[in-house]
């Protein structure tokens, strides 16, 4: 199973080569929020996408019809395909599976929704706004768009893992040759309902988002897109497509302890699980890309259960979160795709903001500053609400064995 | 049976059901659902204004649903509706079927897959709407913030009962129920779990009522939105001594709504093709049977397969009104529990179909056992 094609929009860069660069760059995509009236909060940082147009990606679809997180789907479906070079008409005759993951489905509209409604009562609700909520939309609108009939659209909401959960649906579909190809990703819009909820935990940071750092403060919400093309290797190579890195398999359990603290023992459960579904051994690992929100909770959490598997000399841990915040749904999917996109051109990215390690977060979270490395085999962690975790294990595509 | 046939009759290949419960409008568990469906009584209530200010005068309520008493006050205090349905059909299923009343061990590990419309949209506009109306924009309870994320209910199960193995929520409207079994489905075969727990829910809501209201066609006028929760339970076949039905094949699609019948002939036909199955093999067909002129296509595309034999219907199971994300479960529960009524010999075939509004399609081929 490889990955083909990527469509990438956060708030380091739009497009694989943007993001990539980002990436390496250590951009960050910290500002002050506009997506939502922050009156009120002593601080409202977050990593907004502020020069999205929809309309430059969605050609067949009323985007008016559309709330913002299905807007970002469907443009980075569009644009997967279109960087993995897939001929639509073509992808119309074989049978495919859209899993889109997100955290808030169309809570940005749900947002609009309940302020209007303390205004002007809920009986004048803007129709137009309330078609667009139901979360099933995020992936069927990516069918509807690209004119695809014969798929399977399903989205899932399994919070900050779903991007994962989706690549990993989508690796399963292909794999027993059900499918032919998977749209696979995760999409998130900013909304003040989970930006509140955040804040209220103390767990919103003030400016910048600091993983592993002593001083880290939290997280910063943010948004976007990442969508992947999975296809088998024999239809990547039959077609003469490039291939970004191999899916080796994923992990997926329950805490089933706490709704909203992660469970060390289970975390480290789901990298066991991952490594013995891809069939690799803890050492084989070059680089994990933790789930690194920058609360004080995960990080130590995180940092443990690593260790917990890996012993006293673990890979390399980083977390993208540090450049484009935590965009919920989209999270494990953009993540993802700066594994692939790692693995690809070389480097590490870094974990930015960054001043002293926490002494309980014994990690090389890679300060700051990406560095050169050849990465054979990547783990991508995605951690949620709910104890829902979800582990993908990335592989360099080193041709035909 | 046809001569290409699935059916040495003893030969089960596919996932088997082995297990259900369901907390409907017929009240809390499988044998208030079985008596329910068996008299087919209606559900509808006049809601009380003053605990339901939407803008319906009725809906099919679980009767008495009320969390705290249902589950008791210990760790529900911040629970949601729709949560607290999941979290009953869950107690209901494990207490039916295996007399389990504690949580799974941890080598027991089972797995849960929930369908869902949209979570709660209720939970979700309350926390907003206290970001409004409380004296600081922060001051939300923080313990209910985690019911306004989707997999707050699936989550919650896996707490009370142990259920660690794969815990996902899918979303596909109408079609949720169908979708998550096919999910469910894919982690038997790639052997990601051994039992697994799969249903769908759906709360009512005065904010789940208003955005109804809103979003109706004319020809959906007549819709009373009902709610609650089923839950199958799914193992690899040859687990268990008496399976109730295995699951052959699920089919989706998707269409726009100008070319439902076709799209949704052309869906069946794949699930018979995929199976080796004909249209005479089918012995009862349960359609969704949605609000308005959907269900005229629904039921042109059943006539377009059956043209030679009308398969037995087994009535959506409209007396507990629409029960959007939760009805294609309810329509397997309705399907078992008139098998438990009036049992048929063994290896009759079912088809399913589940139509949504954003234009997902689904079949199910089960085979009663």
């Amino acid at each position: 199973m490889v990955l083909t094609g990527f469509g990438v929009f956060s708030s380091i860069g739009v497009g694989a080569v943007e993001f990539a660069e980002g990436l390496r760059s250590g951009r960050s995509g910290a500002k002050p929020i506009t997506a939502f009236d922050t009156k009120g909060f002593a601080h409202a940082n977050g990593c907004e996408i502020v020069d999205f147009q929809p309309e430059r990606w969605i050609r067949n679809l009323d985007v008016d019809e559309l709330g913002r997180a299905s807007q970002f789907s469907v443009a980075a479906a569009r644009m997967a395909i279109d960087d993995a070079h897939l001929d639509v008409e073509t992808l119309r005759e074989q049978r495919g599976l859209i899993s889109i993951g997100t955290t808030d489905g169309e809570s940005f509209d749900l947002d609009q929704l309940v302020e209007s409604e303390i205004w002007f009562g809920p009986e004048n609700m803007d129709a137009t706004i309330a078609r667009r909520v139901r979360a099933g939309r995020l992936s069927a609108a990516v069918a509807h768009e690209l004119g695809l009939t014969d798929v399977e659209a399903v989205t899932i909401p399994t919070a900050c893992a779903a991007g994962n959960y989706a690549i990993g649906y989508g690796f399963d579909a292909v794999r027993t040759g059900e499918v032919d190809f998977a749209l696979c990703g995760g999409a998130d819009a900013m909304c003040r309902k989970t930006f509140a909820g955040f804040y209220r935990l103390g767990t919103i940071a003030p400016e910048l988002c600091q993983p592993f750092d002593a001083d880290r403060k939290g997280i910063l919400t943010g948004e976007g897109a990442g969508v992947l093309v999975l296809e088998s290797l024999e239809s990547a190579l039959a077609r003469g497509a490039r291939i970004y890195a191999e899916v080796l398999g994923y992990g997926l359990n329950c805490d089933a302890y706490h709704q909203v603290a992660p469970n060390q023992a289970s975390v480290a459960r789901c990298m066991e699980l991952a490594l013995d579904n891809a069939g690799i051994k803890p050492s084989e690992v070059d680089l994990i890309s933790a789930h690194g929100t920058g609360t004080k909770a995960n990080d130590i959490t995180e940092a443990r259960a690593i260790r917990e598997v890996y012993g006293d000399l673990p890979p390399r841990t980083i977390s993208i979160k540090s450049m484009l915040g935590h965009t919920m749904g989209a999270a494990s999917a953009l993540a993802a795709i700066a594994c692939s996109l790692a693995i690809v051109h070389g480097f590490i990215p870094p974990t930015i903001n960054h001043v002293t390690t926490d002494p309980e977060c014994e990690v090389d979270c890679v300060p700051n500053e990406a560095v050169e490395a050849d990465l054979r085999i990547v783990q991508n962690n995605g951690l949620a609400f709910g104890g829902n975790n979800s582990i993908v294990m990335l592989g360099k595509y080193e041709g035909v064995r | 049976m046809s001569a290409m046939g699935i059916a040495v009759p003893d030969q089960v290949r596919g996932p088997v059901i082995t297990g259900w419960s369901a907390v409907s409008p017929y009240g809390i568990g499988r044998d208030a659902f079985v008596q329910g469906v068996s008299s087919g009584r209606a559900t509808v209530s006049v809601l009380d204004t003053d605990k339901w200010p939407g803008p319906d005068e009725l809906a099919c309520l679980v009767p008495d649903f009320d969390v705290r008493e249902v589950l008791g006050k210990k760790g529900t205090r911040s629970m949601d509706r729709v949560t607290g349905l999941a979290v009953t059909a869950v107690r209901e299923l494990l207490r039916d079927e295996t007399r389990q009343r504690d949580p799974f061990a941890d080598e027991e590990v089972a797995a849960l897959v929930l369908g869902t419309t949209t979570g709660s949209a209720q939970s979700m506009m309350d926390l907003t709407r206290d970001t409004w109306i409380n004296e600081a924009p922060f001051h939300v309870d923080p313990g209910r913030f985690p019911n306004t994320v989707m997999n707050c209910a699936a989550g919650q199960c896996a707490i009370w009962y142990g259920l660690k193995g794969p815990n996902t929520t899918v979303a596909g409207g109408r079609a949720s129920g169908l979708l998550a079994l096919n999910y469910a489905r894919r982690l038997l075969t790639a052997g990601r779990a051994h039992t697994i727990l799969c249903g769908a829910a759906e709360e009512y809501s005065p904010a789940r009522s208003w955005l109804e209201r809103h979003t109706r066609h004319p020809d959906e006028n007549a819709t009373v939105l009902g709610e609650g929760c089923a839950v199958l339970r799914l193992q690899p076949p040859g687990t268990h001594p008496h399976p109730l039905a295995e699951l052959l094949c699920i089919t989706t699609a998707i269409t726009h709504p100008h070319h439902i019948t076709t799209t949704l002939a052309h869906t069946i036909k794949r699930a018979l093709h995929q199976t080796r199955l004909n249209p005479h093999d089918i012995w009862a067909v349960s359609p969704s049977t949605p609000p308005g002129t959907t269900a005229d296509h629904e039921r042109n595309a059943l006539d377009l397969i059956f043209t030679d034999h009308t398969p037995h219907h087994i009535p959506a199971p409209g007396p507990i009104g629409d029960t959007a994300a939760a009805t294609a479960t309810f329509q397997i529960t309705t399907l078992l529990s008139h098998h438990q009524q009036h049992p048929q010999p063994p290896n009759r075939i079912a088809l399913i179909t589940a139509i949504d509004r954003d234009g997902v399609l689904a079949t199910a081929l089960l085979r009663l056992l």
